[in-house]
């Protein structure tokens, strides 16, 4: 079933807050122990604010009255009446994974599923650990500040707040006057705040106790300055504004923390641990939207109506076709010829912005990721450290998509059988603290991705050992195997099933159900691993499935495209070079031993005799195999479309396209071709 | 004969809203029917195949296209001729004379040179995907009495394939089922 418009519009929107607030919570958790920034902590008071009446809009009772708790709870964290604590923290963020459960039911459509009696609990469980009122220190700090009765009037409770909360860190609090013109004063104001940030925290900004002259208006902003006088003046009078100290400074020192945030961490209580993370959690977005910056859209905009012009110029040069009755002019061939320049170079610019609209940045689920594992760490009990970088990195929607739960599955393994507990580190000298990286980088029109730890390393035995036992190589072939090629075995499908997760030490945890996911995605996946160093898992992406570069090749009088992206050289080879191994044609590749596949023969097909074979070498994930193909026709960009529901699966086939001049062929389907192709015993095409 | 295209031209752009007394031009094809009195009427698309007409649904039809050139792929599935590129869109088209006994063997059509002048791709709506059905001509639209179809007699033929046989006028009609003629 699927849900009606108005839950669409509502979970692409609760989505985008839910993400932010995730993202914000992680910083928190990411700085535990310590103080907060309070524009942060505002910030995801605001969000929770947010979704609380974006729910009760659309009549998501449950999740508005758990956004609604969390906001009473930020509220008191946020105001100080509450410690942001573990016990606070942990429930904030279990409270997010709560309302993400109940966004997943809302788009399957599911009005009653078990996350409403989580949400519930959820719910009881903040509002206890929202503070109660008159909580509050009796002798206020504040009154000493000499501000006026009437500008303590227009302080808002949080306001009033961080003034206490500064002037009990012993930091001092400045009025700093400025006087800007009418007609930029918003800017002017806004870059003033910027340039006091780093100094301080502007606690409010208020209209000034001095009004300034005509065309001017005056502002006084409380600021509580963390650094010496000179240097907030000297930011202060670039924007010509005054600095005063307010209240008496003398008496203001670095006073003892007088109501110290208890940061202590009380024991946790079995209702208080964090539900541990169900296995079959998904990163992946609920929605299909993509949120598209105006700037991209105008780009697209224009080159519609830029082609629009040009449809203007053609029909008006038909017409002149049309109603010619002598000879056309030489001029016309001309025009028509400039004006199917500019239509192709448009169409270009058209579907350029097109694959852009389409492009995310990889930080959307890298940021998920993060969440989810540093959970896993705390069950855990070791000592990992994140590095993230490159989530500025961007990639088709679709593939940030499908990327998100080979990447879970990366890391998972990276924590559960990279990282090693912190005394075993200690022991061997390497640092308690182990290193799980994710990182990411544009190359070309690739995109790669690391997954990488410092633990343990693969067990290179364990894997030779559990190869052999699942049948998957024989004695002898294993004994010719280098490390590497010893690695890769973990991809075949087989290696592990899930009743080896525990006793296998090694790796290998679904890695064949990674490696087809990428593959889908014309993804390659390399893995190095040193012992005692780490393990590391090389992904390359291409940027886009949109837009395909092809290979056009002819076998047998048909024409094929093949995707360049698995395209990784061409040889061309006689028949003298052709070995058999175990009845099936092989060429020697700088010594490695390549599967030969007539294509022709393969899809039945009358075969041409050739003097030499034109071999298209092709990879994915591990292997490599070499195709047969009579002839190289060149290389054209294609948008592969699938054949139709009737034709879902025809082996070796991806789908078609059109390679302009109307003629349609058929993409070939590396993956699936190199799936039947290496697997041992059948060959199941007709 | 000589009339046929332009009245099934007119057919297939009509405006939706005609009535029943404006389809008079009807009356003057072959095949057209005396508006019955009362009874229901279904409007189906009657094509030739080998010797024989066949009758489909006409809400089953999608569109009616010259035979295109038709892109070789592996015979998944029988009497499959190959794909074809609609404004963009792939679909398969099939060969459905094995299927209903009218041929042996299977043909090699891979564009507009391998069939007859009067040959058509017939596109048809399945829920399993649209498919298109080579058929060797297109003969136009009859309406039948619903009660006017019957079903297939016992040993009349495949069942999965036939859906009834109509008569009108003196003539047999045999009423596809565009699911079942599918592989």
């Amino acid at each position: 079933m699927s849900p009606p418009r108005a839950a669409d519009d509502f979970l692409a929107e609760a989505q985008e807050i839910v993400e932010t607030l995730g993202r914000d919570l992680l910083v928190l958790d990411e700085q535990r122990g310590q103080e907060a920034d309070p524009d942060l902590l505002n910030g995801i008071f605001r969000a929770a604010h947010s979704l609380k009446g974006l729910a009760s809009m659309f009549g998501f009772e449950a999740i508005a009255q758990l956004a609604h708790r969390a906001e009473d709870l930020l509220d008191g964290v946020r105001l100080g009446k509450v410690p942001l604590d573990d016990r606070t923290l942990d429930a904030l963020i279990e409270a997010l994974d709560v309302l993400q459960a109940q966004l997943a039911e809302v788009a399957k459509g599911q009005l009653a599923g078990p996350a409403g009696a989580r949400a519930q609990a959820m719910a009881e469980r903040l509002a206890q650990l929202a503070p109660g009122e008159a909580q509050m220190a009796a002798a206020d700090p504040l009154e000493g500040l000499g501000v006026d009765a009437s500008v303590r009037a227009v302080l808002t409770e949080y306001e009033e707040h961080r003034l206490r909360d500064n002037l009990r860190k012993g930091v001092l609090i400045w009025k700093v006057r400025a006087e800007f013109a009418l007609d930029d004063f918003d800017q002017k104001l806004a870059a003033l705040n910027a340039a006091l940030k780093p100094l301080g925290e502007v606690v409010s900004t208020l209209p000034s106790s001095r009004p300034g002259e005509d065309a001017t208006i005056a502002f006084d902003l409380l600021f509580a300055g963390k650094r010496p006088r000179a240097e907030i003046e000297a930011q202060a009078t670039t924007f010509g504004a005054e600095v005063a100290p307010l209240g008496d400074h003398s008496q203001v020192r670095p006073s003892a923390p007088v109501t110290p945030l208890p940061v202590a961490r009380p024991s946790m209580t079995l209702a208080q641990a964090p539900a541990p993370v169900e296995p079959e959690l998904s990163v992946r977005s609920l929605t299909q939207t993509v949120r598209v910056d105006i700037g991209r859209l105008d780009a697209l905009m224009n080159a519609v109506g830029e082609l629009a012009l040009i449809k203007a110029n053609l029909q008006r040069l038909a017409e002149v076709a049309r109603t010619a009755t002598a000879a056309l002019p030489g001029r016309w061939g001309q025009e028509l010829h400039v004006e199917a320049r500019a239509l192709e170079r448009r169409l270009e610019e058209l579907q350029q912005g097109i694959l852009d609209v389409r492009m995310v940045p990889l930080g959307q689920v890298f940021d998920k990721l993060a969440r989810l594992l540093r959970r896993l760490v705390r069950e855990s009990g070791k000592e990992v450290q994140f590095d993230i970088r490159g989530g500025d990195v961007e990639l088709d929607k679709l593939i940030v998509e499908e990327l998100s739960d080979p990447l879970m599955h990366l890391l998972r393994n990276a924590l559960d059988h990279g990282a090693e507990p912190k005394a075993a580190r200690e022991a061997q000298g390497k640092p308690g603290r182990a290193t799980i990286r994710l990182a990411a980088w544009q190359q070309g029109n690739h995109v790669l991705i690391e997954v990488g730890d410092d633990g343990a390393g693969m067990n290179e035995p364990k894997i030779r050992e559990v190869a052999l036992a699942r049948g998957l190589v024989n004695d002898e072939r294993l004994a010719e195997l280098s490390r590497q090629e010893v690695l890769k075995l973990v991809f075949l499908p087989g290696f592990s099933t899930r009743e080896s997760v525990t006793e296998l030490s090694g790796r290998g945890v679904g890695l064949d159900v990674v490696k087809t996911n990428l593959a889908r995605l014309s993804g390659l996946i390399d893995v190095s691993s040193e012992p005692g160093q780490g393990t590391t898992f090389v992904l390359t992406l291409p940027l886009t499935l949109a837009v395909l570069r092809a290979l056009v090749v002819e076998v047998s009088g048909k024409v094929w495209a093949v995707p360049l992206n698995s395209v990784l050289e061409i040889v061309a080879v006689s028949d003298e070079d052709l070995r058999t191994v175990e009845r099936r044609e092989v060429i020697s590749l700088r010594g490695q031993t390549v599967p030969f596949v007539r294509l022709a023969r393969l899809f039945g097909l009358p075969e041409r005799p050739l003097e030499k074979h034109q071999v298209v070498v092709v990879g994915l994930a591990q292997q490599r195999v070499g195709l047969a193909v009579d002839a190289l026709l060149g290389q054209q960009d294609v948008v592969t479309k699938p054949l139709g529901g009737r034709l879902a699966k025809v082996p070796g086939v991806a789908g078609a396209t059109d390679l302009g001049n109307r003629r349609t062929v058929l993409v070939l389907d590396v993956a699936s071709l190199m799936e039947d192709f290496l697997r041992p015993r059948s060959r199941a095409l007709p | 004969m000589s009339s046929r295209p332009v009245w099934l031209e007119r057919f297939f752009h009509r405006a939706d809203e005609l009535g029943a007394h404006e389809l008079s031009w009807l009356d003057s094809s072959p095949v057209a029917p005396k508006p019955s009195a009362s009874s229901e009427t279904k409007e189906l698309l009657a094509v030739r195949l080998g010797e024989e007409r066949y009758v489909l649904p006409i809400e089953r039809v999608r569109e009616i296209v010259k035979v295109p050139v038709l892109t070789w792929v592996p015979p998944v599935q029988p009497g499959l001729l190959g794909v074809m590129n609609l404004r963009g869109e792939v679909l398969p088209v099939y060969d459905v004379k094995p299927r209903l006994s009218l041929s042996d063997v299977a043909r090699v059509v891979t564009g507009p040179g391998d069939a007859s002048r009067e040959s058509r791709v017939v596109l048809v709506r399945d829920d399993a995907g649209d498919a298109g059905v080579l058929v060797d001509a297109v003969q136009g639209v009859v309406r039948l009495a619903a009660d006017a179809v019957e079903p297939p007699p016992p040993g009349a033929g495949d069942r999965s394939v036939i859906a009834g046989l109509g008569r009108l006028q003196g003539e047999l009609y045999i009423v596809l089922d565009v699911g079942g003629v599918l592989p």
